[in-house]
């Protein structure tokens, strides 16, 4: 009986929260979106073949630093800020701004004094080791980068998964010499970025046509649905080709497209929830009370109807990766960064087939789709528990 | 009704010209956009040549045209009716029955209407093929997946056609072709195509040398379906297991012996028949008659084909129809899976919602079977949400033939796609989107009919 009373009041998101997370689907979804997530922000220091520290002469130094480029920079400020601000007590929204601000600044600044070199010689630090350059070499988990193809070593080409015991490339090598697994760790940065902001792009976009929608109903709901009709009736997976083969391949424009091609289905989501909500008291007296219109829509209803929203968001990062993998893989990807797709694409390409360079990036896309999936699939039982599997 | 499909006809009207014209803006808006230098570019020619090409594709094309008027000019060829022009390219009247036309290919340079003729029937064979294998696996596990709510069916199928549906179609393609159409492994199906250039010239149906090898393959297919029916039945679970384990462990061995001698190692020798002994043993302990008797059916089927052919000495012609099968296993299986998994999770939940519903307890209480109640009341709604799915199944099925095509180079409308907007083929492209488009709102439009003919409670009137 109490647990039943102190169940009611906690907050609603709260409660789906903790309902999520008690499913054992959630938590490993959630537990491999957070690897991923530690994979992207720290990559150069996982998978790279310039040292992380060297010691030459009794003077220590980091050449690895030196490398970074400004969104490596970006992307670790982001992190430790988000590190910080988690165990500071204060409201979500604030803590949303304090993250955009600083993510700003950071970028701004990042692109005005950080240069990398454009010229990278992998071999340099190779060479001055087995030289006897240096005291001691600290060098990362993966002491290969994406793109470095080896080529001091002559050798170079195919391989299989540890096949060189003194060069252990622990998901093997592509055709041309660079190590698959340190490829994968710098192609997870395009897969989680690419899920989340054309999801974000698309979940505003939905929320705010839906919400109008729903709101208004009557002439502006009929103009809406036919605006979602026609959008829906969209090929999307033909327009993103058409769009990334005419524009350049570029990871924005595969976003912003993704993004813009998929709102229709949270936009139906809000104006169904919307047109539920209208007509309750809390909205009336909102209204009654003069509230502007953002308010009346952004505080006080979405928050009641968002859970169909955020079920729909789980599954659409899943087929946003989807969508870019796809692309990549018939060769109309990014050029030059290695992306999951890309590398499927590759396997094809070469004339023998090598389980590895398949079967290892592809892992990747299913692991990553899978757990969004299984996130998308606690959410949606959490919210609707009539229908879930446990009766 | 009629007024219903009347406007709903009326209504694709202006879906069509904003898609097409999105992709027209996007074409022309691009940097390079489409002009006579980019569909000259590359080739090595003096000068004069050139222009004169560049020329010839001005007054082909159009090219020259602001790009308001090439579309203009575009829609108005590709509509049914429309105006018609004179030498002069002035318009000489107003025409109800000219017919559309949707110009020549840039790069094949033939008329698009001939090479949507060739494409687009084989996308609809693997389409159509698809539709009805996924659909009857979808409804044989998810009617079962509800009825069994919170058990180990329940569960156990719920994560796996989860998992199934994350799989990348890309993923799945490249390992089926890479194992299973490949010298280093198991060369089991063509690589590529839907035909072998040789089976064009084969009769229809399979031949052999001598009759004897015909019974011989009948005998042995009979033989073992009745065995392997038989063995589903038998009640004795563990007898059953036991048994089709075995008959896992020895396909296995038989898979691992058909590898050649570089690739084969003691660890597949071991893992592999573990794997499909464990696998198959599994599989025949579930209490689910119908999977269980269809599964069985299958390893008999297959095994008596196995042995047939090791048995058989006289040489065969496998002929058309059994090589367009076998060309056609690996994509159509590529195509399916996914959607067969998505359509399985809406079974369950559409079946479990009507399970719930008022009317199923009724006609419980009044002492029907849950057989009857089941079948005869509950699985008829339930239909009602999945033939509003079909339709949007098709789109994806359609997107699926893109990546499925060009993994198993079937010459079909995906590969097409993906070619014209690669070569930057204006015609082809609008004419792949448009066609696209009609497709896909004639699916949405056939399930809303379906959708009325199905419940009587529907009416668009």
């Amino acid at each position: 009986m109490t647990e039943a009373v102190s169940r009611n009041r906690q907050s609603y998101w709260r409660r789906i929260l903790g309902d999520t997370l008690v499913r054992w689907g959630a938590r490993l979804g959630l537990v491999w979106v957070a690897l991923l997530a530690l994979v992207a922000v720290f990559a150069p220091f996982l998978a790279s073949s310039i040292p992380l520290l060297v010691s030459q002469q009794g003077e220590i130094s980091s050449p690895v630093l030196n490398y970074l480029t400004p969104l490596d920079v970006v992307l670790l400020c982001l992190f430790f800020t988000l590190l910080i601000l988690w165990f500071l007590p204060m409201g979500l929204g604030k803590k949303l701004l304090i993250l955009l601000g600083i993510g700003l600044l950071c970028g701004l600044a990042a692109m005005k004094w950080i240069e990398p070199p454009r010229l990278i010689i992998y071999e340099q630090y190779r060479v001055a080791e087995s030289a006897g350059a240096y005291d001691w070499v600290l060098k990362a988990p993966i002491p290969w980068s994406p793109t470095d193809y080896l080529r001091d070593f002559g050798d170079t080409g195919l391989e299989r998964p540890l096949d060189d015991e003194q060069r252990a490339h622990w998901f093997g090598t592509e055709q041309n010499g660079a190590d698959v697994l340190s490829r994968m760790i710098h192609a997870s940065r395009i897969a989680l970025g690419i899920g989340f902001v054309a999801t974000g792009i698309a979940m505003l976009l939905g929320v705010i046509i839906g919400g109008l929608m729903g709101y208004f109903s009557g002439v502006v709901d009929m103009i809406g649905m036919r605006l979602v009709e026609i959008f829906e009736a969209v090929p999307t997976l033909f327009l993103l080709l058409t769009f990334v083969a005419f524009f350049g391949r570029s990871l924005y424009i595969m976003m912003v497209i993704i993004g813009i091609t998929s709102w229709p289905g949270y936009a139906r989501y809000v104006r169904a929830e919307f047109l539920r909500l209208r007509k309750q008291d809390f909205v009336q007296a909102a209204v009654a009370s003069g509230l502007p219109l953002g308010s009346i829509l952004f505080r006080h209803m979405l928050p009641n109807g968002m859970g169909p929203v955020l079920v729909a968001a789980s599954f659409g990062v899943a087929s946003a990766i989807l969508a870019e993998a796809t692309l990549s893989f018939l060769g109309l990807g990014l050029v030059g960064d290695p992306s999951w797709g890309e590398m499927l694409n590759q396997a094809v390409q070469s004339s023998s087939f090598n389980w590895w360079m398949a079967a290892f990036p592809g892992g990747a896309i299913f692991m990553t789709v899978f757990a969004y999936n299984l996130i998308g699939e606690a959410l949606r039982d959490a919210i609707d528990p009539y229908l879930g599997r446990a009766s | 009704m009629a007024t219903y499909l009347l406007r709903r006809l009326l209504l694709m009207i202006p879906t069509l010209l904003g898609i097409t014209l999105v992709v027209f803006v996007v074409m022309a808006a691009s940097p390079g956009g489409i002009s006579a230098q980019s569909l000259v570019e590359g080739q090595n020619l003096d000068p004069e040549a050139k222009k004169e090409i560049e020329a010839y594709y001005n007054k082909l094309y159009g090219l020259n045209d602001p790009p308001y008027m090439q579309y203009l000019r575009w829609l108005n060829n590709a509509s049914p009716i429309g105006f018609v022009f004179d030498e002069e390219n002035q318009i000489a009247g107003f025409s109800f029955t000219k017919g559309s036309d949707l110009g020549r290919s840039f790069r094949y340079g033939r008329p698009v209407l001939d090479l949507l003729g060739e494409r687009v029937p084989i996308t609809i064979l693997l389409n159509v093929l698809s539709i009805p294998l996924v659909y009857i696996l979808a409804l044989l596990v998810g009617v079962r997946a509800a009825t069994e709510r919170g058990r180990s069916f329940d569960v156990s199928s719920g994560v796996i056609m989860l998992a199934l549906w994350s799989v990348p179609t890309m993923l799945a393609g490249v390992l089926m072709i890479g194992f299973f159409a490949n010298d280093q492994y198991w060369h089991w199906f063509p690589t590529a195509g839907l035909s072998d250039r040789q089976a064009l010239d084969m009769p229809f149906m399979p031949h052999w040398a001598n009759l004897g090898d015909i019974g011989l393959l009948f005998l042995s297919i009979a033989v073992f379906l009745s065995l392997y029916l038989y063995l589903a039945r038998l009640s004795d679970l563990r007898l059953r297991a036991g048994l089709f384990a075995l008959t896992g462990l020895g396909l296995g061995l038989a898979m691992v012996d058909g590898l050649s001698e570089q690739s084969q190692g003691l660890m597949l020798w071991i893992l592999l028949p573990a794997v499909f002994a464990l696998c198959s043993g599994w599989f025949a302990t579930t209490e689910y008659d119908l999977m269980r008797v269809l599964g069985f059916a299958l390893a008999g089927l297959v095994v008596g084909v196995l042995v047939a052919i090791y048995v058989m000495q006289g040489v065969w012609l496998r002929g058309y129809l059994v090589d367009r099968i076998w060309h056609l296993v690996l994509p159509v299986l590529c195509l399916s899976y996914g959607g067969f998994a998505g359509l399985a999770k809406l079974t369950r939940t559409s079946v479990l919602e009507n399970l719930m519903a008022d009317y199923a307890r009724t006609a419980r209480a009044k002492g029907l079977s849950d057989h009857v109640v089941l079948w005869r009341h509950v699985f008829r709604n339930s239909l009602l949400p999945l033939i509003t799915v079909a339709a949007s199944l098709l789109p994806s099925l359609l997107a699926g033939s893109v990546i499925v095509e060009s993994i198993f180079s079937i010459e079909g409308m995906g590969k097409l796609a993906v070619e014209a907007v690669q070569t930057r083929d204006r015609e082809l492209v609008l004419s792949i989107t448009l066609i696209g488009g009609v497709l896909t709102l004639i699916g949405y439009l056939i399930a809303d009919i379906l959708y009325a003919i199905a419940d009587p409670r529907v009416s668009y009137d």
